[in-house]
């Protein structure tokens, strides 16, 4: 790893703090966390429950601001950056996959695949042949326009993916994309996952618990106590105990 | 976005028709309570629609409408003569018994008009011809007011009914027969009964006893006077009282007879209180029902709201996402309650009981109030969205 240049990190984070609360109730969730992720990279952010692997996430992806340290996302700096251009960046680099999908029930499917294109400012049109054809990579063709609710766990996450990707973010951001399937629908998620998602220019960090995915990981950063304790290349070097 | 808006309201049927029946309940609560409410009152009013005078000039201390303080029969003179009156025409009104064919008796509004002029006289006629009225003992009778009057019958299923008296029908008043000469249409008043119209000369008998019959003077401004004004010169010169007609209760004119007698009846009686309540409380279920409904639906979709904040969408946008929902929830449910309103106003009014007057300004103040519920309930959504944490998403 240590080959790689510079110029090929995707995401630095370098001395995280990050409490919430203060005095007496002050929760201390990271705390000096250094992580590395490159691009064409699929990493995965793995540890025991509270350890602050969402939190870590969610400053990844600009939504919490750390109290110190620095963030770095294709080359932009995050931290610094006030809450609209933080909002203006999700807008352009990021895609969601969320543990419970997230999607409008009281829209189309279709529809849902839309909305980042939408939120970007897109027509219409242009927006609504582009779900198409992403719901169609996804195998989704002829669900477009039932609701989310009408599909099982395992095709409403397709949908997730499919919103995820539209607007071919750099960084795919995935918190316990599996929790919520069971194992097999959960390998096809992440097989899809990583063939949709594997490009030189982007880059993918997945939160999970779940160690029958590991092995769709390139690396597997370790948590421990708000810190990374260690990155390993291959699932079989970590402790059994933490998975 | 917007369309997205729209599509996540009318997405889920049930919800929003629970959203539009609760928004549309309150709108028709507010409508309808206030349009009834206003519609007694402006019964108080009654005389001022009916008589149709440009001026009322009266003794100095009457107050309102349905008060009437004789006058001198020299004061018509004293009010002719005022600078800038075209003609000017007495009117007698009084409460009397009338007795009826079968000996019962009824309380009765006898109105007396000028014989040359008819100033006074009802717009539409049913039946009959008013000048009918120069004929002798002759009276006309308003529509309710002959039914009100008119003759029990058992038919012969046994059911009573009652048989309105009609054109050459008669009754006695004082002991003088009074002649149906004329079936008219006026609106109904608050105060008393039948109206029942007679000429002005003819009332010195009905009202036997009464020594002064003059009740108001109907006062016409020569072109291009001005009422208001005229009312002015009139007040100084003969020391009267003196109103306009001019039926916008709203408009502070402390010259319009209708817009006093409605604020005499406000300040002096017991209805705006027992009314008031009910309309109060019709207010604030519908401002309950359709703020609750509205932000039940506002909480419901924060999750989602905040998965869109998530995914880049700045605040300004989902604001306006949450205003279009909100505004086009409350017209909608606005257009349904005011229609309901006024569905059921027209059926009452066919059978004018309560009565219904949907004034515009009900109209506006109850979309007003639709509207600023659903802004509120918008503003609060906003507020809850802008809020959470882009970060809480994540948190299942
Ligand atoms: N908004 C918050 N307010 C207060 N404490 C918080 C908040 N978010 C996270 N925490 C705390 O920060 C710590 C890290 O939380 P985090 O959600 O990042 O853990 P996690 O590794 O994702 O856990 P899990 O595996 O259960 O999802 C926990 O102790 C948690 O209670
Ligand atoms: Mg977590």
């Amino acid at each position: 790893m240590s080959a790689l240049s510079a110029h090929s990190v995707a995401v630095r984070t370098r001395g995280i703090d990050m409490f919430f609360g203060d005095g007496e109730t002050k929760v201390t969730a990271l705390k000096q966390a250094d992580f590395e992720a490159n691009r064409g990279e699929l990493v995965m952010l793995v540890g025991p429950s509270g350890c602050g692997k969402t939190t870590l996430l969610s400053v990844i992806a600009g939504t919490l601001t750390p109290q110190a340290g620095t963030v770095e996302v294709f080359g932009q700096r995050l931290d610094g950056l006030g809450q609209e251009e933080l909002t203006a960046f999700r807008r352009k680099h990021l895609g969601f996959v969320f543990q419970s999908f997230n999607l409008i029930p009281t829209l189309s499917v279709l529809e849902n695949v839309m909305v980042p294109l939408l939120i970007q400012g897109a027509a219409q049109s242009v927006a609504e042949a582009k779900a198409r054809a992403i719901l169609e990579k996804v195998g989704l063709m002829g669900r477009e326009d039932g609701r989310p609710n009408a599909l099982s766990g395992g095709q409403q996450q397709r949908v997730a993916i499919a919103r995820a990707l539209v607007h071919e973010p750099s960084l795919l951001i995935c918190d316990e994309p599996t929790s919520a399937l069971d194992k097999d629908t959960g390998a096809q998620i992440m097989q899809m996952v990583r063939d949709l998602s594997r490009s030189p220019d982007r880059c993918v960090v997945v939160v999970t618990h779940d160690h029958r995915i590991f092995r769709f990981a390139d690396r597997i950063a370790e948590m421990e106590d708000g810190r990374i304790r260690r990155v390993v290349d291959d699932p079989s070097q970590l402790d059994a105990t933490h998975l | 976005m917007y369309r997205l808006a729209l599509n996540m309201l009318f997405g889920d049927r049930a919800k929003l028709a629970m959203l539009l029946c609760g928004l549309a309940f309150s709108a028709l609560l507010m409508a309808q309570q206030t349009s009834v409410f206003f519609g007694i009152m402006s019964w108080t009013y009654t005389p001022v629609h009916n008589i149709r005078a440009r001026i009322w000039v009266s003794d100095p201390m009457v107050e309102q409408a349905n008060d009437a303080k004789p006058l001198r029969d020299t004061d018509l003179y004293r009010v002719r003569s005022v600078d800038g009156v075209a003609w000017a025409a007495p009117l007698h009104t009084s409460f009397v018994q009338a007795r009826m064919q079968d000996g019962n008796f009824k309380l009765i509004t006898l109105i007396g008009l000028d014989a040359d002029t008819f100033a006074g006289a009802p717009a539409t006629l049913s039946a009959g011809r008013i000048e009918d009225l120069r004929l002798p003992n002759t009276v006309i009778v308003d529509e309710w007011g002959a039914q009100l009057m008119g003759r029990p019958v058992v038919g012969p299923d046994g059911k009573e009914t009652t048989v309105p008296l009609k054109v050459g029908d008669t009754f006695e008043v004082n002991d003088l027969e009074a002649r149906i000469v004329g079936i008219c249409k006026v609106r109904r008043a608050f105060t008393g009964g039948p109206f029942v119209y007679t000429t002005y000369d003819r009332t010195k008998q009905y009202t036997l006893g009464a020594r002064r019959t003059l009740s108001f003077m109907l006062v016409e401004p020569q072109p291009g006077v001005d009422a208001s004004a005229l009312c002015d010169r009139i007040e100084a010169d003969t020391g009267l009282k003196a109103w306009t007609s001019d039926t916008v209760i709203w408009d502070w004119s402390d010259r319009s007879l209708a817009r006093n007698t409605f604020w005499w009846f406000w300040k002096n009686t017991g209805i705006p209180f027992s009314f008031g309540t009910a309309v109060a409380l019709g207010l604030f279920v519908g401002i309950a029902v359709s703020g609750q409904t509205f932000y039940s639906f506002v909480l419901e979709n924060l999750k989602y709201f905040a998965a869109i904040k998530a995914m880049g969408a700045g605040m300004g946008v989902i604001a306006r996402m949450l205003l279009v929902q909100a505004f086009t929830a409350g017209l909608l449910g606005f257009g349904l309650g005011v229609g309901m309103a006024q569905a059921i106003g027209r059926a009452m009014i066919e059978k004018g009981m309560p009565p219904f007057v949907m004034f515009p300004q009900i109209f506006w103040a109850t979309l007003a109030l639709v509207l600023g519920i659903s802004l509120v309930s918008a503003v609060i959504g906003i507020i809850k969205v802008s809020r959470v944490d882009a970060a809480t998403v994540f948190r299942g």
